[in-house]
């Protein structure tokens, strides 16, 4: 009976998240009004990640951080054009244009390379700056590899799902390309001889050789027509009005040269970035992660121990149902990647109510822990003697009050330790919230390894951050450990 | 209040296919003290357990002070079995709180008395077990037999009508047995109307009524506990308090 009850609830479940990603894929098809709604509100919403420079990246200065670069002031110019504020939101770049597609944002911006694949998903303006295509190399091998034929059958790297991933593939005979997710990965990569040259766009490689005296750059010598690669802007599928008035802008920019002031302009604020590259420097923006990354945590441990005694109190009722439903949230929680279900409460539910990315992290984070913690409650209820049920029971105590007076203080006492466990976790787990670009310790460790040129110091920095948390944690959860075994 | 307190009406009780209680009958009237004994695995801790109804009874009836407990659930159920206490064999005190806690947990959560009254009530019960200075230790770091003479006022502190004892001393050393006996004989002298699983042959014959021999889920003899222990009339009766005398 109960694998029945199971069955159909986890059937139902399936159909919601079916729904929900029926209602993304036709919000595409609605009506255009997409220009009309950027001037009601009077801002247009931008979405990019920050740690490409010279394209967008953070400067950090007198303590404050801003996100600038040239996408920065094409964007700006646009919203300019449109007589509307600009809002910038930050996100991984592999989430951009997800973001757009849900509605998170009008535009997505960040050196997108209008790709045949991309643009099934999304429409793009036309292309606003062609900065070509080169490979970093280390400077030691500046005569192994004096031009691009000498590349024949080497390692290349190059970010995943770029143009220059692809064209890497397709016209350098022989060689192994291995693909990442950031270029600070990949530089760092390059650095370590893991691979011999960066497929990467010319404004970036520039920025690099110039920050760093290890790095030499080689042309591409690929042929491409100008208006088919390049960076272009990427909107929402149907967003034809906004998509047109966007383009008027970027006809402009193109006129009057713009992209080499916005360019000048990038490169006074890298020199800022760079004239002091310690650690100590960015503090702040560490210790911005570590709040963040503890705030997460602390919300999603209180949370997920609400959940988790909920859920193991259903676990113990007499209705099928609740049983039912517990079980099933259980097993899909436990089912599915935390990342994915960040993804689904930020970009998912997100199309039927808006929640800030904060928000959504801290919602999926709980919900998930939640369902672990459910688990070890369940198991530290079935610790509890049966002779403490059957002495509340003759006392005339209500189910209710045996719960909350007898069972679960004595539960929370066996499982204390497994708890403890949980809380440590969530701090390291909690690091994936970064995708959907709230600012907690691995996305800032991002940001400032884009920032600085150096890429394994603030790896380092971080680790040791999360160490001392997580240290800190256990000791003061065995400090109350010891205090409650001392309470009899 | 009814003369006779409880009444088992043709009360039996499976667990599964095996039946465990088969058609037990008895009245217990109020005052009355009684004792039930029988070999390990006769039934007596699940006919103690289908009086305040912790087991629901397969068939038949289990009436206290007149209403048929079988047939009421939720919370007239909870309101009929604080009227009735119950001690365990192995104490089933909380851990978690102190003695005092204990004592005070179900007459302000179920009996909605005051703190202060519940305080009261509670340090008149530790004193009258000989237990007044325990009320702030926690129950791990007592004896086991005061232990069980915190449960027995911690069952006594809902006011009860009738007390359940289920094996109150066999989980006890031997020089605690009878602190413990003490207790227990005080209560039945001051009136309270109970129902001893016990084979402390001393306890029965100084305040019980009445004597119940148990055994394969039947009540095979009820006598007064002279004749239950000087001169059984049923052969299973006879083997099994034979075996008793000669373990003393
Ligand atoms: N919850 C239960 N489920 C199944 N069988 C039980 C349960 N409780 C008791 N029994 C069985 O019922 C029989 C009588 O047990 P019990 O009433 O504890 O006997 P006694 O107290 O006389 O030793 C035993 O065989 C025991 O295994
Ligand atoms: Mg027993």
């Amino acid at each position: 009976m109960e694998k029945k009850v199971k069955a159909i609830i986890q059937v139902i479940i399936m159909f919601v998240t079916l729904l929900t990603v029926g209602a993304i894929a036709s919000q595409a098809s609605a009506a255009d009004n997409s220009l009309q709604k950027v001037k009601q509100r009077g801002e247009l919403i931008m979405v990019t990640s920050p740690d490409y420079p010279p394209y967008e990246f953070q400067v950090n200065k007198g303590g404050k951080s801003r996100i600038v670069g040239m996408d920065i002031d094409v964007a700006k110019k646009v919203a300019k054009d449109l007589g509307v504020k600009l809002v910038i939101k930050s996100m991984n770049f592999d989430s951009l244009l997800v973001a757009i597609q849900t509605g998170k944002a009008d535009m997505a911006i960040g050196g997108i390379n209008p790709t045949n694949e991309r643009r099934q998903s999304v429409d793009f303006s036309d292309i606003y700056y062609s900065g070509g295509q080169s490979f970093l190399i280390n400077a030691k091998d500046v005569n192994k590899f004096k031009s691009v034929k000498n590349l024949r059958g080497a390692k290349i790297g190059a970010q995943t799902g770029t143009l220059q991933y692809g064209l890497a593939k397709k016209r350098i005979p022989g060689a192994t390309v291995k693909g990442m997710d950031k270029s600070t990965d990949l530089v760092l990569a390059l650095k370590t001889n893991k691979i011999d040259a960066l497929g990467i766009e010319k404004p970036s490689a520039e920025a690099y050789v110039k920050n760093d005296p290890t790095l030499k750059m080689i042309p591409s010598g690929y042929h491409l027509n100008k208006n088919d690669v390049g960076a272009a802007i990427a909107f929402k599928k149907g967003s034809n009005s906004l998509v047109n008035a966007v383009n008027k802008s970027i006809v402009q920019i193109k006129k009057q040269h713009l992209t080499d002031k916005y360019l000048a302009s990038a490169g006074k604020y890298m020199k800022v970035n760079t004239v002091n590259t310690s650690m100590f420097h960015y503090w702040t923006y560490f210790a911005k992660g570590v709040e963040y990354t503890i705030l997460i945590s602390l919300v999603a441990t209180f949370f997920g121990v609400l959940i988790g005694v909920i859920l193991a109190l259903m676990r113990f009722s007499k209705q099928k149902l609740f049983r039912g439903l517990a079980i099933s949230y259980t097993e899909f929680i436990r089912g599915t990647p935390l990342m994915v279900q960040v993804m689904f409460v930020y970009f998912g539910i997100g199309v039927v109510i808006n929640i800030p990315a904060l928000i959504s992290g801290m919602i999926a984070v709980s919900l998930n822990s939640g369902a672990y913690v459910a688990e070890i409650i369940r198991g530290g209820i079935n610790s509890v003697e049966k002779g403490q049920t059957e002495a509340a029971e003759s006392l005339g105590l209500t189910k209710g009050d045996m719960m909350r007076y007898v069972i679960l203080p004595q539960a929370f006492k066996n499982i204390w330790p497994a708890l403890g466990n949980e809380f440590i976790s969530l701090i390291k787990e909690s690091s994936i919230v970064s995708i959907i670009g709230v600012t907690d310790l691995i996305y800032q460790l991002n940001i400032v390894r884009a920032d600085t040129y150096r890429g394994v110091m603030p790896i380092f920095v971080a680790m040791v951050l999360y160490f001392l948390m997580t240290f800190l944690l256990t000791r003061l959860l065995n400090y109350y450990e010891g205090k409650m075994k001392h309470a009899g | 209040m009814q003369d006779n307190v409880i009444e088992v009406n043709h009360l039996s009780k499976k667990f599964g296919e095996n039946t465990i209680l088969k058609d037990i009958n008895g009245t217990v009237k109020s005052g009355q003290v009684i004792c039930v004994i029988g070999p390990s695995g006769a039934g007596k801790s699940t006919f103690l357990r289908c009086l305040n109804l912790l087991e629901k009874p397969t068939s038949g009836e289990v009436k206290f002070d007149g209403t048929d407990l079988t047939h009421v659930d939720g919370k007239q159920l909870l309101d009929l079995r604080e009227r009735m206490g119950m001690v365990f064999q192995s104490f089933n005190l909380f851990p978690n709180m102190t003695v005092l806690r204990n004592l005070m947990l179900a007459p302000i959560r179920v009996k909605q008395m005051s703190e202060a009254e519940a305080k009261k009530t509670a340090i008149h019960l530790l004193a009258r077990v000989g237990l007044q200075d325990k009320a702030d230790a926690y129950p791990s770091s007592l004896s086991g037999g005061q232990q069980q003479r915190v449960a027995i006022a911690r069952a006594l502190a809902m006011n009860p009508e009738v007390m359940l004892f289920d094996e109150p001393t066999s989980a006890l050393d031997p020089e605690m047995v009878g602190e413990v006996l003490e207790v227990m004989k005080e209560l039945a002298k001051e009136g309270m109307t109970m129902v001893v699983v016990t084979h402390e042959m001393g306890f029965a014959k100084s305040v019980a009524n009445q004597v119940w021999f148990m055994a394969d889920g039947y009540i095979l003899e009820k006598s007064t506990p002279d004749e239950m222990f000087e001169n059984p009339q049923n052969d299973r009766a006879k083997d099994f308090i034979g075996k008793i005398i000669e373990a003393k």
